[in-house]
């Protein structure tokens, strides 16, 4: 059983209710498709026989500007005739154009034609016309007419006698011929029986399977036709993690400045993590309510005795550096306490202590530890930004420039640099950013020049320009969370309906 | 960080001009503060800790007077000989040995001021003090005692005297176990046989250092005359903040008067307000900042930080530095005040000329591959803490806690009290939390364990491991075990082998441990339903982790 869609069904109808044969246009008046419907509904009902098209050429035949003056006013020799008549039938040229009101350009057609036409004689010494009486009628004439009242005409359906004039009428270019394709559709045997026997609805198949394709059988199903416009079924794809993405974008930055990324310990020593970096072990932050301390393993060991001998030194009395130091009696035991890293400044002076020669470029986004209540801004385990250039000859300046590149690549234009403190820099400044979608000035990132009593235990002898920030703050501010602890919820919800571009 | 509250009318006093808010808060953050909350008649900042000077609008004001250029260079304190006499008596030497002390004669106080003071006093308590232990301070009204003053110290049962802000009279004794502040600060004294106490020549208690002063010498907005003692463990950083309190109070309108200090073996004439010395070196300072300063325009800068500084040979400055700036103890700290006299927002950035690669770290890469896979596999990324506990961590995983476990010692919330040593009870803990969540759910976390190990120095290392979760109705052994052989596939990982293994967390005969090149590296598995109901769980899981240190 052949199945039909509703546009083929009611052209079936209609032709039917035509009478077998019809135009297309015909079809589209009766039926009320669309011309774009009809059209595909005679090409798939000839594919499957139930209808044949009938293609023929036409001409079309209509008056262009002059022809249609002419249609009003008449043919000139026409118009010539009447101002003769109405002068007796005999008079100059000139007086039968003023009679008639013949426009000039038309006067030397009308002479032609009064002459080919037979209609009047002209004496030429004289120029005097001379007509007996009112001619008759020409098929030209005719023709014109027929033309004006019906704005068209189809060449090949005239009699004999109106083709001809239309080859005249063509000669004295006052038509436009036009060719176009008529197209006919007629019921075949087979498009009779169907619509005889009534046209009959088929179930609909919705899933099109391998079966279907592989048989053929597709044809004969009525596949449904969908609602391409309801919502699909929801699926998740696998994903980054939001914050993940961030560090990743991150990250990218430093290595597209240049940046080597360092790794280092997270449990470490209070000597990497404080002492190393000059903070005194009577320090508030290495007390328990800031650092977390650890019970198992309790102790780590320090390195070499003379890098410890030098970082002892320079607390107690400044060493060599030329510092007064902190003043104190350093201790060791104190310095091997095992603590969960509060910065990852640790594992850059690790990275300097083994890396001396310059230029020294490396970053690092990896998690630190405060020993803190968790609130909405606080967490007790987040992640540090950090980047440092170790290198000759550069300055305060070079740090404000690379900072300023750094948050640039973030979409940060705006940046200002205020004198601020961090224990182990000297000088250091604070950097403030303008975000434009909470239109405010932020802190993000702290930053200075390693002090001479950080460096120079170690063998630097060069500036180490150092800077970092919390990442968090910078996540919220581009995901717009505004509570730091859902951010490592691991919310199915939020990660599987987060863009990935944002 | 310290705050300070800086009203209006008062700061324009010291700055000898008046001044609207708005040019407070426009000014303020180039020398360094932190602007905390703009009012109509005051300005609220934050001020680094180093710079304890700023713990009075005195202090303030003569930075901005600089800043601004109103007045520049080394401001000037007189110190009058005075006659008074603080004896130290050898019995301190045990429990708090040090001390330094001054008069302030002629004060005008107000409440304001009054309030200040007491600020002030906090303030060097905690920077410098580190919370009474190296220095405490006790300001008292003079003119209520009578000198000489002796520093003693005293059996805990013998003297009584009435705290400040009480009615009665307390022993020391009773004042460590009963009064708010003796059983805030007893830990600084209670394990001495003899407590510290400053008395007059009658007798009469002024303070009992660190813990409280007496009643007796309050001060409040009529007091003119002002004794200041302040006893500590750290002799320089009790003269240091005595520098601070004095200069400050001197600003404020009294006159500076020593009091010679006794000691058994030396005499002190406290306070000395000679300014310190350091050298400059200008190329030093221009090279660090960047800059082709010369020597005048440094020193102007230097004077806008209120120091002074001559030159005393070619590119080399002698700096003068005020008694109340206690943090400055390197040459490079001048460099500070160079850049922040010269002005921080004239400094233009620059790039550096060195033309380096990057490269990231091989964990990052091997991460992100892991990443690559297993989102391709279909999995969402989580990222979880690395501390927990232990009954997240080892209970509901039906796993014993071991003694391998990096264990905190000081944590503020039970929350946290280890270090994890694998991925799973995370991930676990993610499906009991997205419980409400449609299914399946797939999860994974690459990132880092921490086990103790006796090789390192730090006795313990981070090791990069990754971990997955498939849950849902039908979530089985089989298809955990497809996703981690087209995860060892896709890492290119050889010599790999699955044995069967037993492990509390997974149902037996359905958990195996991965091998790699003979080395045990993983487990895969299907959840133990008690696992499973431990998290609150209805749906079977898929779960697997490996080492990737070892592959």
């Amino acid at each position: 059983m052949v199945e039909l869609r509703e546009h083929e069904q009611k052209t079936l109808l209609t032709l039917q209710k035509l009478e077998g044969r019809a135009p297309v246009d015909q079809i589209i008046k009766a039926s009320g498709l669309a011309h774009a419907a009809v059209m595909r509904a005679s090409l798939s009902l000839t594919m499957k026989k139930l209808t044949r098209v009938h293609e023929q050429k036409q001409t079309v035949i209509t008056l262009n500007e002059e022809g249609r003056y002419h249609a009003k006013k008449g043919l000139p020799e026409r118009r010539l005739i009447h101002g003769l008549l109405k002068l007796d039938g005999e008079a100059s040229v000139d007086e039968v154009v003023k009679k008639s009101a013949l426009e000039k350009k038309f006067l030397t057609i009308a002479l032609g034609w009064l002459r080919r036409k037979g209609w009047a004689t002209i004496e030429k010494k004289k120029q005097v016309l001379k007509a007996p009486k009112e001619p008759s009628i020409g098929v030209d004439e005719k023709l014109l007419s027929l033309l004006d009242q019906k704005g068209l005409l189809i060449v090949e359906r005239l009699n004999k006698q109106l083709q001809d004039a239309v080859s005249i009428l063509k000669r004295r270019k006052l038509v436009k011929m036009d060719e176009k394709t008529l197209r006919e559709l007629e019921l075949t045997e087979a498009g009779w029986k169907l619509v005889k026997q009534g046209i009959e609805i088929v179930k609909e198949v919705s899933q099109l399977t391998p079966e279907l394709i592989r048989t053929g059988n597709w044809r004969k199903v009525k596949l449904r036709r969908f609602d391409v416009t309801a919502p699909g079924p929801t699926i998740y794809p696998g994903k980054i993690h939001p914050v993940q993405q961030i560090i990743q974008r991150i990250r990218e930055i430093f290595l597209e400045m240049g940046f080597t990324e360092i790794r280092g310990p997270i449990v470490e020593t209070a000597f990497w993590n404080f002492d190393a970096l000059f903070q005194p072990q009577d320090h508030p932050a290495r007390e328990m309510q800031d650092t977390f301390y650890l019970a198992n393993p309790k102790e780590g060991k320090l390195p070499k005795r003379n890098i410890v001998d030098a970082v002892a030194k320079t607390h107690e009395n400044g060493w060599k550096t030329g510092s007064r130091g902190w003043e104190y009696t350093w201790s060791r035991d104190e310095a091997k306490r095992l603590v969960l890293r509060t910065h990852t400044t640790s594992v850059t002076i690790r990275h300097l202590a083994k890396h001396k020669e310059p230029p020294v470029k490396v970053f690092s986004v990896d998690r630190v530890y405060r020993n803190e209540k968790v609130d909405y801004k606080r967490l007790a385990e987040f992640h540090q930004i950090e980047g440092i250039i170790m290198d000759k000859k550069v300055t305060l300046r070079d740090l404000m420039g690379t900072l300023k590149e750094f948050y640039l690549k973030l979409g940060l234009k705006k940046v200002q640099f205020w004198p601020s403190y961090f224990p182990y820099t000297e000088p250091s400044a604070q950097s403030t950013v303008y975000v434009p979608k909470l239109k405010t000035w932020m802190e993000l990132c702290g930053m200075g020049i390693f002090r001479p009593e950080v460096v120079e235990p170690f063998g630097i002898k060069h500036p180490v320009l150092a800077w970092g920030g919390g990442l968090e703050r910078l996540i919220m501010l581009k995901l717009g969370v505004d509570d730091m602890r859902f951010l490592y919820k691991n919310d199915l919800g939020w990660i599987r309906r987060s863009p990935i571009c944002q | 960080m310290p705050v300070i509250t800086l009203a209006k009318d008062r700061f324009s006093t010291f700055i000898g001009r008046p001044i609207t808010v708005e040019e407070m808060a426009k000014w303020l953050p180039w020398a360094g503060f932190d602007i905390e909350d703009v009012g109509p008649d005051y300005i609220k900042v934050e001020f680094n800790p180093n710079r304890i000077d700023f713990s009075s609008t005195a202090g303030v004001a003569r930075a901005f007077n600089g800043l601004r250029e109103w007045k520049t260079g080394l401001p000037k304190y007189e110190v009058a000989k005075g006659k008074v006499v603080l004896n130290v008596d050898p019995s301190v030497s045990e429990v708090r040995p040090y001390v330094l002390a001054a008069i302030i004669r002629n004060m005008r106080l107000d409440d304001d001021s009054v309030r200040e003071l007491m600020e002030m006093q906090e303030d060097l308590h905690w920077g410098v003090g580190r919370d009474r232990r190296k220095i405490s301070i006790g300001v008292h009204n003079m003119d209520v005692v009578q000198p000489p003053f002796s520093y003693v110290a005293s059996d805990p049962n013998a003297v009584r005297f009435i705290p400040l802000d009480k009615m009665e009279e307390m022993s020391l004794n009773e004042i460590l176990k009963k009064h708010e502040k003796g059983m805030a600060y007893s830990h600084l004294v209670d394990w001495a046989s003899k407590y510290p106490l400053i008395i007059d020549s009658q007798k009469r208690v002024l303070s009992f250092p660190p813990i409280i002063n007496g009643e007796l010498t309050k001060v409040d907005s009529h007091t003119q005359n002002l004794f200041i003692e302040i006893t500590g463990t750290d002799y320089n950083a009790i003269a240091r903040s005595l520098n601070v309190l004095v200069t400050a109070l001197s600003d404020m309108g009294g006159t500076i008067e020593s009091v010679r200090v006794n000691y058994p073996d030396r005499a002190v004439v406290s306070p000395n307000l000679t300014p310190q010395r350091m050298r400059l070196r200008i190329h030093y300072a221009n090279e660090l900042l960047g800059l082709k300063l010369s020597e005048s325009k440094v020193i102007q800068s230097l004077r806008k930080s209120r120091l002074d500084a001559k030159k005393i040979s070619k590119g080399v400055l002698q700096v003068l530095i005020p008694a109340y700036r206690i943090d400055i103890m390197h040459e490079i700290d001048l460099v500070e005040e160079v850049a922040i006299g010269y002005g921080y927002f004239r400094l233009k950035p620059t790039r550096p000329a060195t033309i380096t690669t990057g490269k990231q770290h091989s964990a990052s890469e091997k991460a992100n591959r892991v990443r690559q896979i297993m989102i391709g596999l279909g999995f969402i990324e989580a990222m979880n803490f690395i501390l927990t506990n232990e009954v997240a961590h080892y209970e509901k995983m039906r796993q014993k806690v071991g003694g391998m476990v990096v264990t905190l010692a000081n944590p503020v919330s039970t929350e946290n009290s280890i270090a994890r040593g694998e991925l799973l009870p995370s991930l676990m803990k993610n499906l009991a939390d997205n419980r409400h969540e449609s299914y399946t759910q797939r999860l994974f976390e690459v990132s880092d364990v921490i086990r103790i190990s006796g090789k390192t120095e730090t006795r313990s290392e981070r090791r990069l491991h990754m971990a997955g979760v498939c849950s849902h109705p039908t979530a089985n052994f089989t298809e955990i075990k497809s996703i981690v052989e087209a995860m060892l596939a896709d890492l290119n990982v050889k010599r790999w082998k699955v044995k069967a293994a037993r492990n509390p967390s997974f149902l037996e005969g359905r958990v195996a441990a991965i091998h790699v090149k003979g080395k045990k590296v993983g487990v895969l598995g299907e959840v133990h339903p008690e696992v499973i109901t431990n998290f609150e769980l209805e749906n079977p899981v898929g779960a697997f982790e490996i080492d990737l240190e070892e592959v």
